[in-house]
């Protein structure tokens, strides 16, 4: 499917801020975990990539953040290509696990990123404490990681992520290994940072309900092989709340989504 | 407050490191002298007063020769250990091939017989210096350190060095940020195996050919059939051993705090 005809993609202008073109990525296996995937993501999104295990959500993610290459297509990142927009440090990641530095405080953590990029120490400083006050964490700055709670690890590993004031923000699941209250107030604290911050967020999730409350668009992918199936876009008002739950185009995007999913055989995500 | 609450018993005399060690001591030589007495074969087995009395007859020659034996222990540990991180290091940055066989070669070396392989160093570097007995620490040193420094620092949570990419690190970088100090926990686990391998590197050295140092004493006493100073001698050792490892543990507790704290914790 050519995703420049789904309805709710933005036309190929190639003005876009993130731009893939017919990507395809095949393992040495030769698991095909990508194929023809072509994509717009505009500054100021938040784009979520939904789909079971093995669609190439997260294969899409790090292919975006040139942790991998593709096999196949062309990907560009403000312009540039990923390994170029990686050593400028435009994106920062959030991974599935807080991947913390267990022998660093939680400030040393935040400053981890500015330390590599040669801020002045003063500097670092001062950015951590301002990101650890956004995340709300700025009485744990002295604790380890290993003291904290692992919604309050995910919250500092996206304090890192942000405190280089990088202009994309790439998150793979962060929020798949916390219970569902914690990640409830997690999803509501990301909206208000994405808010404040005016980041471009690119979101992998499997979760439908995550997706529809978080993104201005989703993604829908299924698998063998990995592919865009459909985009959906999401015209939820902003600031969303709780109650955005609870109203009646809430659901009716989320069965959207649902239909999308089943759609592609990939009916296997959590619901 | 129950007999078996835990709390009241960790609030016991017996709550810091030192007061256990000492109590440990004095159960242990108290029990070591009884057994002597009631023994009754000082030549066999001399109890603690008798080892003490042994070591007051002469304790300068004694001491002049603990000096020795510590300096060839501590120069060899040093030089061992630094020259093991270095390996460590450098076997990260030589190309996959390289460092395979390397390895291999550190593999072959650690299983021939250290007894065998200290002999020929006293042959090359001669029984009248302390050098070669340094040398033999070192070995000692090295290899135990050599072997779980590198594999640490090569086995990093892949997570953890993904990250780092996508900060564009350099190698230095990575490995002052993440490798070393991941590695750090292990690294003063095996220099304590390592300090106590030096001990014994120096002892075998000096067993093989000396003429000064708490191994030549060993040997020397034990041909006179002077059980007593061999025991003088050993406990002497015991005691530089216990020295380093204090010293390893306070270092460890400085730069390796938070891992302690972590494992207590979980």
């Amino acid at each position: 499917m050519n995703a420049t005809a789904v309805p709710g993609e933005p036309a190929a202008t190639g003005d876009a801020l993130v731009s893939v073109r017919n990507v395809t990525m095949i393992y040495g296996g030769g698991t095909v975990a990508l194929k023809d995937a072509t994509l717009d993501i505009e500054q100021g999104e938040f784009v979520s990539l939904i789909g079971p295990s093995g669609c190439g959500k997260t294969t899409l993610l790090r292919l975006l953040a040139d942790l991998i290459e593709p096999s196949s297509g062309t990907i560009s990142i403000g312009g540039k290509s990923p390994a170029e927009a990686r050593r400028d440090r435009s994106y920062g990641y959030v991974f599935q696990a807080p991947t913390l530095m267990e022998w660093r405080t939680v400030l040393a953590n935040v400053m981890l990123p500015l330390e590599v990029m040669g801020f002045p120490r003063e500097e670092r400083q001062r950015r951590a404490e301002a990101m650890l006050a956004l995340v709300g964490l700025d009485k744990f700055a002295d604790k380890y990681p290993w003291q904290l709670s692992g919604g309050m690890q995910q919250r500092v590993s996206i304090a890192r992520a942000l405190s280089f004031d990088p202009q994309l923000l790439y998150m793979d699941e962060p929020f798949g290994a916390l219970d569902e209250i914690t990640r409830e107030n997690l999803n509501l604290e990301l909206l208000r940072l994405w808010r404040e911050t005016g980041k471009t967020v690119i979101f992998v999730t499997h979760s439908i309900p995550e997706a529809v409350f978080l993104s201005t668009r989703i993604v829908v992918m299924t698998p063998r092989p990995g592919k865009i199936e459909t985009v959906i876009p999401v015209d939820l008002p902003q600031p969303r709340d709780f109650e955005t739950r609870e109203t009646s185009r809430f659901f009716e995007i989320a069965t959207e989504v649902r239909e999308a999913l089943r759609k592609g055989h990939g009916y296997e995500v959590e619901v | 407050m129950s007999r078996f609450d835990p709390e009241a018993r960790r609030m016991s005399l017996a709550d810091n490191e030192v007061t256990r060690w000492l109590l440990f001591g004095i159960v242990f030589m108290a029990v070591w002298e009884v057994a002597a007495a009631a023994y009754d074969a000082p030549f066999l087995l001399p109890g603690p007063s008798r080892i003490f009395a042994e070591f007051t007859r002469a304790p300068q020659l004694i001491m002049i020769n603990a000096w020795i034996t510590t300096q060839e222990i501590v120069l060899g540990f040093l030089i061992g250990s630094a020259l093991a991180m270095l390996a460590a290091l450098v076997l990260l940055v030589v190309p996959r091939w390289l460092e395979d066989f390397i390895f291999r070669a550190v593999i072959t070396l650690n299983s021939i017989p250290f007894v065998a392989l200290a002999s020929l160093v006293v042959v090359w570097l001669g029984a009248n210096t302390i050098a070669s007995k340094v040398a033999i620490a070192g070995l000692y040193a090295f290899f135990a350190l050599v072997y779980f420094a590198h594999k640490e620092m090569l086995s990093t949570d892949p997570l953890k060095e993904e990250l780092l990419t996508s900060y564009n690190a350099s190698f230095g970088q990575r490995v002052r940020l993440l490798k070393l100090p991941s590695a750090l926990p292990v690294i003063f686990t095996s220099l304590k195996g390592a300090a106590m391998a030096a001990v014994n590197g120096a002892i075998v050295g000096e067993l093989f050919g000396a003429f000064q140092g708490l191994g030549f004493i060993i040997l020397d006493s034990r041909y006179v059939g002077n059980t007593a100073r061999v025991f003088v001698a050993a406990v002497l050792c015991t005691l530089v051993g216990w020295m380093m490892l204090g010293i390893l543990a306070v270092l460890e507790r400085r730069f390796v705090g938070w891992h302690l704290e972590m494992t207590k914790q979980t």
